[in-house]
């Protein structure tokens, strides 16, 4: 939905407790993207935003969250106190002139969008730096400098569904492949006590995880979105890919664990595991073989050995390949007998609030662009999805737009089910029951709340 | 090569009886029989006029009388009732004879007669008591069954059969004799059974190697009766059990010397002169090479655990030493009679560590190896971060015969009794999952592995098709609870790994306090069980009346019609009333009305459902509006 590049007109962190004296006001800008403007103009744009959210507080004990322009967009997020980070979208806007005589306003950004993406960059920046409070006065500039500008460029947003609703997509799996993959976690984590295994991942794919809620969703977009798709580049170049490393490597740190120093290349997270009761940090160890990808954790005090890492790349390289390989034969009958089920042309999505599990309708044909969905319909199921309070724990409701789009939003004990259908001459009733219909045939096994 | 020692475990897993039965040794003037049929000793001194003992393991079978000489003995036997002794005397008498004598509590009546064989110069090989009053003479000439009248004194023929034989053998176990014929070449079984004999089908050896006597013999294992046959230059024994079948099966072990078997239901204990000791597995399932099935032994050769008779030690596997089938040894020079006993626990004193999931599937064909094994099993799970991988191939072992006895029970209850005659020799030990819960898993509640461990033993099931039962599957939940691993235990569900049944549904709603998702859980199991009521139950206690009528409406024409109102809408009005909804009662109460109408053609409720207070509740509503 946002073009980064284009569409983002800046984004900035600021806490005003950083220079409180007139003349430091530079000093309370912890990170502005982008960094053209001198500091004057981000002057401006900081005590813009310093001076509504001051503004606002008095009004509601509830922080601040948006404001809007005439041409642009603030979204507010305030992670931790005194800590606000800010994005600023240029929205589309049209003179009255052209209002007039109907010219559409061009595609409107959802707010909603924006603020998932403030959460989810502190959410990265806290899983790999730490909270903001934690970091020193002297560092802090230099570390949000070195996160947040490549996070932020290399945040690549299309416009799709799967960017309203984050969530993670789950492998379907018989439950002999996942008992294998269980035992073999077992047997990993049993032979080799300092090492947790927090998550396995099958292509983009979860199967496994043993983090909280909210590091697991992400540590899987951080994979998903940022180390596997380099690693497959690397794979598909083959370059880096000998024939030694086959078997299975460690792709995190990136240069592998081969000598002593790799060691200190390991990236520390701060995460909170299923069986933790509070953050802690541990270093994060990645293992690939073919299309598995399995990631652990280890406490920080431990003493690292490179003995123990060798040995660890020999137990794991040959039983992770016969298991990827077996998850791999399992998926490809999945996928034929999905493909024998006649294909709905309806769009739909599936999102369960309690475990993230995300699932669509299979992905829009490249060569068709035209079923892209719109934009509108977009904004529209989005505002569903953030006002839950709409639907409440257990609602049902359709829209239908002025281009014949019909639009279902179902929510039923923590779960959400959206069903897209464009269909001309169509009454509700007949909507109801397609609906019904493709909800029985996608979402077999689980209950909505009947109606 | 790490080794799994099991606790308290017998050093040896052979030994001798504690106190061997003592009986007079063989001396010039002392002789000793023995019959292996009632396991007794016979020590008959200077013929008889001194004495005859007769010693059992079994105390009631032991006796003592004297009797005439009348030449030397051949073969004396009681009858299987300890009625009526026979004894063959010296061949030098022209006319085949056996004498008998009438027995009395175990004494001998002065009540005696004799029978001589129907052939005509045929030499008596020797008797044998198939059956109580019934004897069978086998000669040179053939078998004779004939039926005792110690009445009358006399015996009438049942059936003859003619074979020209050399020597037999005999298993009573199994009622078969097996003449060895063509110079022991051809070997001729014939089962005794039923007062008749029938000549079953024979085997012929290759000619050039023919048998001796004490090479052969007739083994009872798992309720088949098998011939063994040693081979001395390779060490292999053959076994053709049955008519049709036949086996090989073979120890390169380099074994030399004289063997001898002692067998016990699937197990072949060979004893041989390097005074070491193997069991084989009959039925272990191994590869077949050549036409030979290949058995190796069970665990490694073992001396049997040294005897003592008295206060001193005794030389063991002497070469006086006799071995009778199925389990008894006597030495007649020192003038003791043991039984050789295998202690289970022993074969798993010294075990490899990846041995163990072997040794664990031969103890599930032992009749009584279900001790043993719980008792392996719980030292494994104590262990269990060193054994894992043997633990989770033992569970592989122990419900592949679970699912196999699973299967078979089902044949049998769908095909009645026809299909279900095969005999259950199969399945020995039978370790079901309540048993495996009761006596492994739930002793070990605290340990810290015990997830792992659950979760190995949920998978091996899985991996047989097997649906986790109850008791598993609630043992597994509170597991994983309170090991902080209900992580794993939604995935599980998730994933299908632990099936759906009401109980596991009703204990994940329980958990529904403490982890949301759990719940959620819960009431996707109960809607694919169709457990309508049980969810109109969960939605009403979860404050959502709506969705109860709509779960009501669901579980049928039956429930929905007979669903008292009242319920609904009171829970609909506290709703409506807490949450500022009254959108929620007024759906409830037409759809109720609308029930009415459809089911009694008013839309009224009937006076009996006491709906009066709703009503005014729902005018009031709709005054409002």
């Amino acid at each position: 939905m946002i073009d980064v590049k284009s569409r983002i007109s800046s984004f900035f962190i600021f806490n005003s407790n950083f220079g409180p004296k007139e003349g430091e006001e530079l000093k309370r800008i912890l990170f502005f993207h982008p960094s053209q403007p001198g500091p004057d103009a981000r002057k401006m744009q900081v005590g813009l935003c310093e001076a509504v959210v001051k503004f606002m507080s008095t009004f509601s004990s509830e922080p601040c969250e948006a404001l809007q322009t005439q041409t642009k967009r603030y979204i507010f997020y305030q992670p931790e106190k005194g800590y606000w980070m800010v994005l600023v979208v240029r929205i589309p806007y049209t003179t009255k002139a052209l209002s007039a005589i109907g010219e559409s306003k061009g595609e409107v950004i959802e707010p909603s969008v924006m603020h998932d993406l403030l959460v989810s960059s502190y959410k990265m920046f806290r899983m790999f730096r730490g909270p903001f409070k934690d970091i020193s006065c002297s560092e802090i500039y230099d570390t949000c400098e070195q996160f947040f500008t490549p996070y932020i460029s290399s945040r690549n947003l299309t416009n799709d569904i799967s960017d309203i609703i984050q969530g993670i997509n789950y492998l379907p799996l018989d439950k002999n492949s996942f008992f294998k993959v269980m035992c073999f976690i077992d047997l990993l984590e049993i032979n080799y006590p300092d090492f947790k295994c927090v998550s396995f991942v099958f292509n983009d794919q979860l199967i496994w995880n043993s983090l909280s809620k909210d590091d697991m969703l992400t540590l899987y977009q951080y994979l998903v979105q940022t180390l596997l798709p380099k690693e497959v580049e690397k794979e598909i170049q083959g370059g880096a890919v000998t024939a030694a490393q086959r078997l299975g490597r460690f792709i995190s740190p990136p240069e592998g664990i081969q000598i002593k120093e790799d060691l200190e290349r390991l990236a520390k997270l701060h995460l909170m595991r299923e069986d933790d009761s509070e953050t802690r940090e541990y270093y994060l160890i990645v293992y690939r073989t073919l299309s598995a990808t399995v990631c652990f954790t280890v406490d920080v005090n431990t003493n690292l050995q490179l003995e123990a890492f060798k040995s660890l790349d020999a137990f794991i390289g040959p039983q992770l390949s016969n298991i990827a390989s077996a998850i791999n034969e399992q998926c490809t009958i999945h996928a034929l007998q999905t493909a024998q089920l006649a294909t709905s042309e309806h769009k739909f999505m599936y999102f369960n609030r309690l475990n993230l599990a995300f699932k669509t309708s299979p992905p829009i044909n490249k060569l068709h662009p035209s079923m892209a969905i719109k934009p509108e319909v977009l904004s529209i199921i989005s505002e569903i999805h953030e006002g839950r309070k709409s639907l409440g724990n257990y609602g049902e409701v359709i829209i239908k737009t002025p281009d014949e789009y019909w639009i279902t939003g179902k929510s039923s004990n923590e779960r959400e089910f959206y069903v897209i259908i464009q269909e001309k001459n169509a009454n509700l009733k007949e909507i109801a029951d397609e609906v019904k219909r493709i909800c029985e045939a996608q979402m077999k096994g689980i209950f909505f709340y009947p109606m | 090569m790490a080794r799994f020692r099991l606790k308290d475990s017998d050093e040896y897993y052979l030994h001798l009886s504690d106190q061997p039965k003592r009986f007079d040794a063989d001396s010039p003037v002392t002789n000793v029989f023995f019959d292996d049929t009632n396991g007794q000793v016979f020590t008959v001194r200077s013929g008889g006029i001194a004495g005859v003992t007769v010693t059992s393991m079994d105390e009631t079978k032991c006796t003592s009388f004297q009797m005439e000489d009348r030449g030397p003995i051949i073969s004396i036997k009681l009858s299987l009732d300890q009625k009526i002794l026979a004894i063959q005397r010296s061949q030098d008498n022209p006319n085949a004879t056996v004498e008998f004598i009438n027995f009395k509590d175990l004494a001998p009546t002065n009540v005696e007669y004799s029978h001589t064989c129907k052939w005509k110069n045929a030499r008596i090989l020797g008797f044998v008591w198939p059956r109580v009053n019934e004897i069978a003479f086998i000669t040179d000439h053939g078998i004779e069954l004939l039926q005792v009248l110690p009445e009358k004194k006399q015996l009438k023929n049942l059936k003859s059969s003619s074979f020209s034989g050399a020597w037999f053998s005999w298993c009573a176990q199994s009622s078969i004799v097996l003449l060895a014929g063509n110079n022991g070449a051809l070997l001729q079984p014939f089962s005794l059974s039923n007062s008749t004999i029938t000549k079953l089908q024979k085997l012929e050896l290759d000619s050039s190697r023919p048998v001796v006597e004490r090479d052969v013999f007739i083994l009872r294992l798992c309720e088949a009766t098998w011939c063994a046959v040693f081979r001395h230059g390779n060490c292999a024994a053959t076994a053709a059990p049955g008519p049709t079948e036949r086996y090989k099966w073979g120890a390169g072990l380099g074994l030399v010397g004289s063997l001898a078997t002692v067998s016990r239901d699937n197990f072949v204990l060979e004893a041989s002169s390097s005074q070491t000791s193997q069991v084989f597995d009959i039925l272990e399932e191994s590869k077949v090479e050549n036409n030979t099935v290949i058995h190796i032994p069970i665990v490694a050769g073992n001396i049997m655990k040294p005897a003592v008779i008295g206060e001193q030690m005794c030389p063991m596997y002497s070469g006086t030493w006799v071995v009778f089938q199925p389990d008894y040894i006597i030495d007649a020079r020192l003038g003791c009679l043991w039984r050789v006993h295998l202690s289970l626990t022993g074969l798993a004193h010294s075990v490899p560590k990846e041995e163990i999931p072997k040794l664990v599937a031969a103890l599930l064909r032992r009749t009584n190896g279900k001790e043993t094994i719980y008792r392996i099993l719980n030292q494994l799970v104590s262990n269990a971060g060193s054994y894992l991988v043997e633990l989770s191939k033992a569970f592989d072992e122990i419900n592949s015969i679970y699912r196999r006895w699973a299967d078979m029970e089902v044949a049998r209850n769908t095909a009645g009794q026809a299909e279900g005659a095969r005999s259950p020799h199969c399945f020995r030990v039978v370790l079901s999952q309540p048993e495996m819960c009761g006596h492994v898993l739930q002793a070990h509640a605290d340990h810290g592995h015990i997830v792992q461990v659950v979760t190995a033993y949920i998978a091996s099931l899985s991996r047989h098709d097997m649906v986790v039962q109850h008791p598993v599957g609630e043992l597994c939940v509170r597991t994983l609870v309170t090991h902080n691993a209900s992580g794993r235990l939604r995935a599980l569900v998730r994933r299908g790994g632990l099936g759906d049944s009401r109980p596991l549904a009703c204990q994940l709603l329980s958990l529904g306090h403490l982890d949301k998702a759990a719940a959620q859980l819960a009431l996707d199991m109960m809607w694919r069980l169709k457990a309508y009521e049980e969810i109109l139950e969960v939605l009403l206690s979860w404050d959502e009346p709506v969705g109860a009528a709509g779960a009501a409406r669901q579980a049928g024409a039956g429930t929905w019609t007979a669903l008292p109102p009242r319920k609904l809408l009171a829970a609909a009005q506290q709703h409506a009333r807490r949450h500022s909804r009254p959108a929620a009662f007024v759906a409830v109460y037409h759809a109720l009305v609308a029930r009415n109408e459809r089911t009694r053609g008013s839309p009224h409720f009937l006076k009996g459902e006491q709906c009066d207070s709703y009503i005014e509740y729902y005018k009031q509503l709709t005054m409002e509006q």
